[in-house]
């Protein structure tokens, strides 16, 4: 989404903290991702206000309550879809969702295709830990076949999915990838998926320490590899390559692989209005005299 | 002596006219200053199939579509085949012949036959698309439909497609009328004289669903296709946009609701339409707009069920769903319409209760209402009152879930100054917290479900048809009621003893006013399109009244001598 035409303010980021103590347990990547949230909030000069923020169910969906804004805590799946009602409504307002690989993906697979290709312009935030937290424990869409979880006491008989590959070949027109350990990097992300109007999708790795014992904060940091600092973000072909570990010698790109400008769903939508709409004497009095036999 | 409220059925091959037969003998019966109630049933296949087309019209208001059929006009051999169990004495039927692809048995004693060349005549003027005119010419001279308003009608909508169609179609409908003119006419029905044309707008179920939702004030509307609910999205679709609302096709029915939410919450008044498979679908999230007071409208048009059951046919079975279809308590109001006007009138209502009582409202329509167009008052949209949610005035600090002495709390749309908060599924204290002791959950429920008790004291649309004391009192809902309305007429007429019910509060469910229309009633029947008699099971469950339930599946919907037969039966 693009906070850019929404009044700025300048506060610090700890003034976007609400009073709800973070409920997370300790070593959560979350708190870090948090922490980038805020800081993004604070770099983008995002009025508190102007802002909805939105989640589904899980222990990342909790991310609203600690934030000052506008928000809602909605059911597990459906957070994208909420957010796209909320910003077609009030397109002078700014969206942003925050929640789980599982929340994301399974649940709420359905919608992610549609809010990317639609472009809706509204930020997702999605906490990628790899495996359910808020119900203890079992295998996501995200997990490894490796781990042996709660439902998975042998090892999982699947292949995990790619989100950012789905992200890309949906047609999100911003995708970028972080990890929780890096605080900064996830601002400066969130605060660039702030500024971009469009659908923006910044995937975060984030250690769950209770529950996901092989996914751990060192994993990630051996996982992940910044993207080269001459990558073309316009450059959806080489996006996609580097979002394949398979042909990056099992790297996970760390940054933003692609950026394109496209108009949003709400202005398409305001477009058509304009087209069709405007004509002072179409009233209900004359859309019921259409009807006269 | 000449009948004059006269019920006419067209039928044949999907494709071959039969709809716009029914619509141009609809449209100029209402020119004619006659009112009409039509009934189609459809094949769920896209091309071919049987399509039936009913056209009731009489000078007098008609509430349903008929026992069955005066005149009947077959355009193929299937057709004939279909329907010709339903000839009595005295039925006139008009058919495909010679040179069509039947050759009819001996028609019953005492059945008018008409045999048109209808087909033929159409190849010989080369225009096999204009068989349905060629009929519609003959029906016209047999029958008194207004040959000049026919003709209107026709040029209304073909001069569109431009002259050598109309010349061509308008050819056609002459041919008919001279084959007709040629016969000697033996039965005895006649459209009325025609007369000024009253004031009236002639539409569906669906479209004036749509109509309402726009007159109720709706500036988002998102849907997911599913007959025969499709019809409502179309209409919303054509013209809320021009007036500046935002529509969207969702990626299914969740999203749907959850846009609605979305919408909603940020300040928008929302309505959607669908029918019983994805009302399913919506239920978690109408669980979430009770507990987050969020104001959603849901036009349910009825199908029979379940799963994919019968897709294009007539039930009235989603009560259960809509009454209770969530999980956990979960406060609800559900209306039903009677007929197209109510289609109108209701969806204002659904939307204004919506929006007073913070709360989704299930509005029921069903099946044979969706495409059953009617002659209906031409609405007057400032007659309506339209109601907007409590606001928040700004003064003291904002408690989104607000103890108040009507349990109404106000709502600040987001982008208020001072006012931000949370919206959530979870129990949660006035602030929206999340707030889980035993002592918040009891009365947080107290507060949702006591928020919407008023509605059965500030709205009940319930209606007692005839009074006295009754041997009989028939309690009904959705367009079963048109049915049981003429039932009653006639059972009265003849010196019975019978009074009708009619409720279109579903839920909460006004149970004074059932206990005192029943304490003058011996008996209660309660006619329903269901096999489980839904609406006598909560007649049972939440008053003392043990209904007699009548209940039919088959996909139609009653006729008025079905529950004639039924009341004689019972008394
Ligand atoms: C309809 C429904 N099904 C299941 C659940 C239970 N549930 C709650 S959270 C959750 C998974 C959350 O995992 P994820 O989205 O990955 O978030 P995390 O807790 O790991 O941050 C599940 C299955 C639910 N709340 N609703
Ligand atoms: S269970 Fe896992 S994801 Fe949830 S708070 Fe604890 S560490 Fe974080």
């Amino acid at each position: 989404m693009s906070v850019a035409a929404l009044n700025k303010v300048q506060m610090k980021f700890k003034e976007y903290k609400s009073e709800v103590p973070v409920v997370w347990c300790p070593g959560c990547g979350h708190h870090g991702i948090l922490n980038g949230v805020y800081r993004a909030l604070a770099d983008a000069g995002v009025d508190p206000t102007k802002l909805m923020s939105i989640s589904g169910i899980g222990c990342s969906s909790r991310t609203p309550y600690f934030i000052q804004s506008y928000k809602m805590h909605t059911l597990h799946g459906r957070a994208g879809a909420v957010a796209t009602g909320a910003q077609l409504a009030r397109p002078d307002l700014a969206v942003m969702v925050t929640g789980g690989d599982g929340d994301g993906f399974s649940i709420g697979g359905g919608h992610m295709p549609h809010m990317a290709r639609k472009n809706v312009n509204m930020t997702y935030v999605l906490y990628d830990n790899g495996i359910y937290g808020l119900t203890k424990g079992q295998y996501s869409p995200t997990s490894r076949p490796e781990m042996k979880a709660y439902t998975t006491p042998y090892g999982g008989p699947e292949d995990p999915m790619n989100p950012l590959l789905y992200m890309l070949t949906y047609g999100a027109t911003y995708v970028a990838q972080a990890f929780a350990g890096k605080p900064k990097l996830c601002a400066e992300l969130i605060k660039g998926a702030l500024e971009h109007r469009g659908f923006s999708y910044v995937n975060i790795f984030s250690q769950c320490p209770s529950f996901n014992k092989i996914d751990t904060i060192q994993f990630y940091r051996n996982l992940v590899q910044e993207i080269p600092e001459d990558h073309d973000t316009s450059d959806l072909g080489r996006a996609i390559e580097l979002s394949r570990p398979e042909s990056n010698g099992g790297k996970a790109p760390m940054g933003l692989l692609y950026k394109k400008d496209k108009p949003t769903l709400d202005e398409r939508m305001q477009e058509i209005v304009e087209k069709v709409g405007g004509h002072a004497d179409y009233d209900v009095n004359k859309i019921i005299q259409m009807s006269r036999p | 002596m000449a009948k004059n409220d006269l019920i006419i059925r067209v039928a044949g091959e999907g494709g071959e006219g039969i709809i716009s037969s029914g619509d141009f003998i609809a449209a100029a019966c209402a020119r004619a200053g006659q009112e009409v109630y039509t009934f189609k049933t459809f094949p769920a296949e896209i091309k071919g199939g049987y399509a039936m087309y009913q056209v009731r019209t009489s000078p007098d208001k008609v509430v349903n579509q008929g026992d069955t059929f005066d005149v009947f006009c077959a355009f193929n051999g299937e057709a004939f085949e279909v329907n010709k169990h339903l000839f009595t004495p005295g039925t006139a039927v008009v058919y495909d012949y010679p040179g069509g692809d039947f050759e009819p048995d001996a028609l019953p004693e005492g059945v008018h036959g008409y045999p048109i060349p209808m087909s033929q005549t159409a190849k010989d003027l080369k225009s096999y698309r204009s068989k349905n005119m060629v009929a519609l010419g003959a029906l016209s001279v047999l029958f008194n439909i207004p040959e000049e308003t026919l003709k209107q009608v026709l040029s209304d909508k073909f001069g569109k497609k431009g002259k050598e169609i109309l010349d061509l179609n308008l050819q056609a409908f002459s041919k008919g009328k001279e084959l007709a003119q040629a016969m000697e006419k033996t039965d005895s029905f006649k459209l009325a004289d025609p007369k000024d044309p009253k004031d009236v707008i002639i539409i569906s179920g669906n479209d004036a669903a749509g109509l309402g939702g726009i007159i109720g004030g709706i500036s988002f509307f998102s849907a997911y296709p599913l007959t025969p609910s499709t019809e409502v999205a179309k209409y919303v679709s054509i013209h809320l946009p021009k007036l500046g609302g935002t529509l969207v096709q969702a990626e299914d029915e969740i999203a749907a609701v959850s846009q609605l939410m979305g919408a909603s919450y940020a300040g928008a008044k929302v309505m959607t339409s669908t029918s019983g498979p994805g009302l399913s679908l919506m239920a978690e999230m109408l669980g979430m707009a009770s507990m987050a007071e969020i104001p959603v409208v849901i036009v349910d048009v009825q199908r029979g069920g379940p799963s994919t059951g019968l897709p294009t046919k007539h039930e009235q079975s989603d009560l259960f769903l809509a009454i209770h279809g969530t999980h956990g308590d979960a406060p609800r109001i559900v209306l039903s319409v009677e007929d197209v006007k109510d289609c109108v009138d209701m969806t204002v209502e659904a939307l204004n209760l919506a929006e007073k009582y913070q709360n989704p409202v299930i509005l029921l329509s069903d099946g044979s209402l969706a495409f059953s167009t009617q002659t209906i008052p031409t609405p007057d949209p400032s007659s309506y009152e339209i109601i907007n949610r409590k606001r928040w005035d700004g003064e003291g600090e904002y408690l989104r879930y607000k103890l108040t002495d009507d349990n109404i709390s106000p709502m600040a749309d987001p982008g208020t100054e001072n006012a931000m908060h949370i919206a959530t599924g979870l129990e949660h204290g006035e602030n929206g917290a999340p707030k889980w002791t035993p002592d918040n959950h009891e009365l947080m429920h107290r507060k949702r479900f006591n928020k919407i008790k008023p509605v059965v004291e500030e709205y009940t649309p319930v209606e007692v048809d005839g009074d006295g004391d009754a041997d009989v009192g028939v309690i009904t809902w959705g367009s079963t009621i048109g049915v049981v309305r003429e039932a009653v007429a006639r059972l009265r007429a003849d010196g019975h003893k019978v009074k009708g019910f009619y409720p279109k509060l579903m839920w909460p469910m006004p149970v004074d006013q059932y206990e005192e229309f029943a304490k003058t009633c011996k008996k209660i029947l309660v006619p329903e399109v269901n096999f489980q008699g839904q609406l006598s099971h909560f007649i049972r469950s939440e008053t003392s009244i043990q209904p007699i339930p009548y209940t039919i599946c088959g996909g139609l919907p009653f006729t008025p001598a079905m529950v004639v037969d039924k009341v004689k039966e019972v008394i």
